[in-house]
């Protein structure tokens, strides 16, 4: 029993030495007594509470300004980063895809759309060498812009899996800095469209019958000034498009124009969206001014179209062109040969 | 690897050689054609006359400037942000620097840089469209000034994919189309870049004797 008693006075002393030691549950710990020290696991908040703080993006008080902001992880980013990968890649790529199906699906049902009247051989000037030269400098840029942008924005999920994250490394690199160089020669591309074309695109009342008809493109030819509706459509949304994808760009490009990190996610996803629109809109376009209309593409490269074309096409425009061609021979005023400098 | 290595050691040398070679050959051989010997007294001296038409065909004579005006500002735009990228960009001048002469010069800033890329980007669409929508040129062009055109654009392209300069292959794309450029230079007119000072001398020259101003 003496041996017993001895045995369970040592435990209880030990115990109460061990037990001395232990910090008290309402104690507070050296460490965070002066402040809150941040991982300390016996301190007044545990790891897990001060990771989701951070993680929720709170801002805390730096102990030296210049280690940067207080913000440690910009929670928004996520989200972001979720919505960029997520329905904009998702439903833009359905979106290339629905633009490059209709146009296929068009060229298949229709054909390419002839000029009834056969070629006269007369021609008319339609696009003189300023027009041409914009809207070529334009589209030789949009190609490179769209090219390298879907890259970036697709890239991860078509080309990645074929030729492996190291070559995709260099393709990826090689995208981004084309597409941050050819963006600025865009904007300029997209305001002297603006500026030379815009008259011309303006809605008019006979742009209602066109509508009414259905174009010309279902058969029956509509009226028509130097744009249908459909041009004059797609050129607004181009106009529209490419201004959102300019102010975006500018604002990715030069990220210190704004301080708050949110716009530049915001112009991010915008950015994405507008692109794969005008993708989506442009396969159409360029099908339509290159062979899905006979004809078409002479305006562009030769400045002129065949007066038949005009005349089924542009009769509105056909009507007034060759009106003033009959006055300046009647008074011998010329005719600027098709085609030359301006 | 050994393809980088390849691009970037031998056939570097190799490009230059031709490239070097080649101008030479060019230049000497239009040296040496001379020019015929004029028996009537001269009214003013050759060599201002050079001078003059060297610099006075930089601007178009004012009867043709608004009929050339398209041709004017991409011309300037594309060969002065070409000048400016070719021998002021930071790492081309660290390349010639370490590869070619031996020392280097003040670079210029990166926006600067970009801008002058940018440039001759505009200006070499904007030419390149000329010579297919002008009637005139488009007569006159044949298929050694679309190689040309489509060289140069290939190899500022390539240059400006590897901006990052942070990929090998990127950079080894690069300099293979700059040799290929480089090699195909003496043979084309390309060429020019050399003999617009002897072609406009030769004529301030023959019209300098004469004492008219070309």
């Amino acid at each position: 029993m003496r041996l017993v008693g001895c045995i369970l006075l040592l435990a209880a002393a030990l115990a109460g030495a061990l037990v001395a030691n232990l910090p008290s549950p309402l104690a507070v710990s050296p460490a965070t007594a002066a402040d809150h020290v941040p991982g300390e696991a016996l301190g007044t908040e545990s790891d897990s509470d001060l990771w989701r703080r951070v993680r929720q993006g709170e801002s805390f008080t730096l102990s030296d300004p210049r280690l940067g902001a207080g913000v440690l992880v910009q929670s928004e980013g996520e989200e972001w980063r979720s919505i960029r990968n997520g329905p904009v890649s998702w439903y833009g790529g359905i979106l290339v895809l629905v633009g490059l199906g209709a146009t296929v699906l068009f060229a298949l049902l229709r054909g390419q759309v002839k000029i009834e009247g056969g070629r006269s051989g007369r021609r008319i000037p339609r696009f003189t060498m300023a027009e041409r030269s914009i809207h070529w400098f334009v589209a030789a840029v949009f190609i490179l812009l769209a090219g390298s942008g879907l890259i970036i924005l697709f890239g991860r999920y078509v080309i990645l899996p074929v030729i492996g994250p190291t070559a995709f490394g260099a393709v990826a690199s090689a995208a981004m800095q084309g597409h941050n160089l050819f963006g600025p020669l865009f904007i300029f591309g997209i305001l002297a469209m603006l500026a030379v074309y815009a008259v011309d695109n303006i809605f008019q009342a006979a742009d209602a019958k066109w509508i009414i008809k259905g174009g010309s493109l279902f058969g029956a030819h509509a009226p028509s000034w130097k744009y249908n509706f459909g041009e004059k459509t797609y050129f607004w949304l181009v106009v529209f498009t490419g201004l959102v994808l300019s102010a975006t760009g500018i604002l990715m490009e030069f990220p210190t124009l704004t301080e708050t990190l949110q716009y530049l996610q915001l112009a991010n996803i915008l950015h994405g969206i507008a692109a794969v629109l005008v993708i989506a809109l442009a396969v159409g376009h360029i099908y339509l001014g290159s062979i899905g209309v006979e004809g078409a593409l002479e305006g562009m490269t030769a400045g002129t179209v065949d007066e038949n074309w005009a005349r089924e096409h542009h009769d509105l425009w056909a009507e007034d062109v060759l009106r003033e061609i009959a006055e300046r021979e009647k008074t011998g005023a010329g005719i600027r040969a098709p085609g030359a400098a301006e | 690897m050994i393809l980088v290595e390849i691009i970037e050691g031998p056939l570097w040398y190799i490009a230059a050689a031709v490239f070097v070679l080649g101008a030479l050959w060019r230049i000497i051989g239009i040296l040496r054609l001379g020019r015929r010997t004029d028996l009537s007294v001269p009214r003013s001296a050759a060599l201002p006359g050079a001078l003059k038409a060297l610099f006075r065909h930089m601007l178009p004579h004012y009867g043709f400037f608004n009929r050339t005006k398209l041709h004017v500002f991409a011309g300037y735009l594309f060969h002065l942000g070409l000048f400016a990228v070719l021998f002021f960009a930071a790492p081309h001048i660290t390349f010639l620097e370490k590869r070619v002469l031996g020392f280097g010069w003040e670079a210029m800033p990166r926006w600067a840089f970009i801008v002058a890329a940018q440039a001759a980007f505009a200006g070499l669409i904007l030419l390149w469209f000329r010579r297919i929508a002008d009637p005139t040129m488009r007569q006159i062009s044949d298929a050694d000034d679309h190689i040309g055109s489509w060289l140069t654009f290939i190899a500022m392209l390539t240059g400006c994919l590897a901006l990052q300069e942070s990929n090998v292959s990127l950079r080894a794309l690069h300099m293979l189309a700059v040799e290929v450029w480089l090699i195909y230079f003496p043979f084309s007119r390309l060429m020019h870049a050399f003999t617009f000072v002897l072609s406009r001398g030769y004529t301030g020259i023959v019209y300098g004797r004469r004492g008219i101003t070309p």
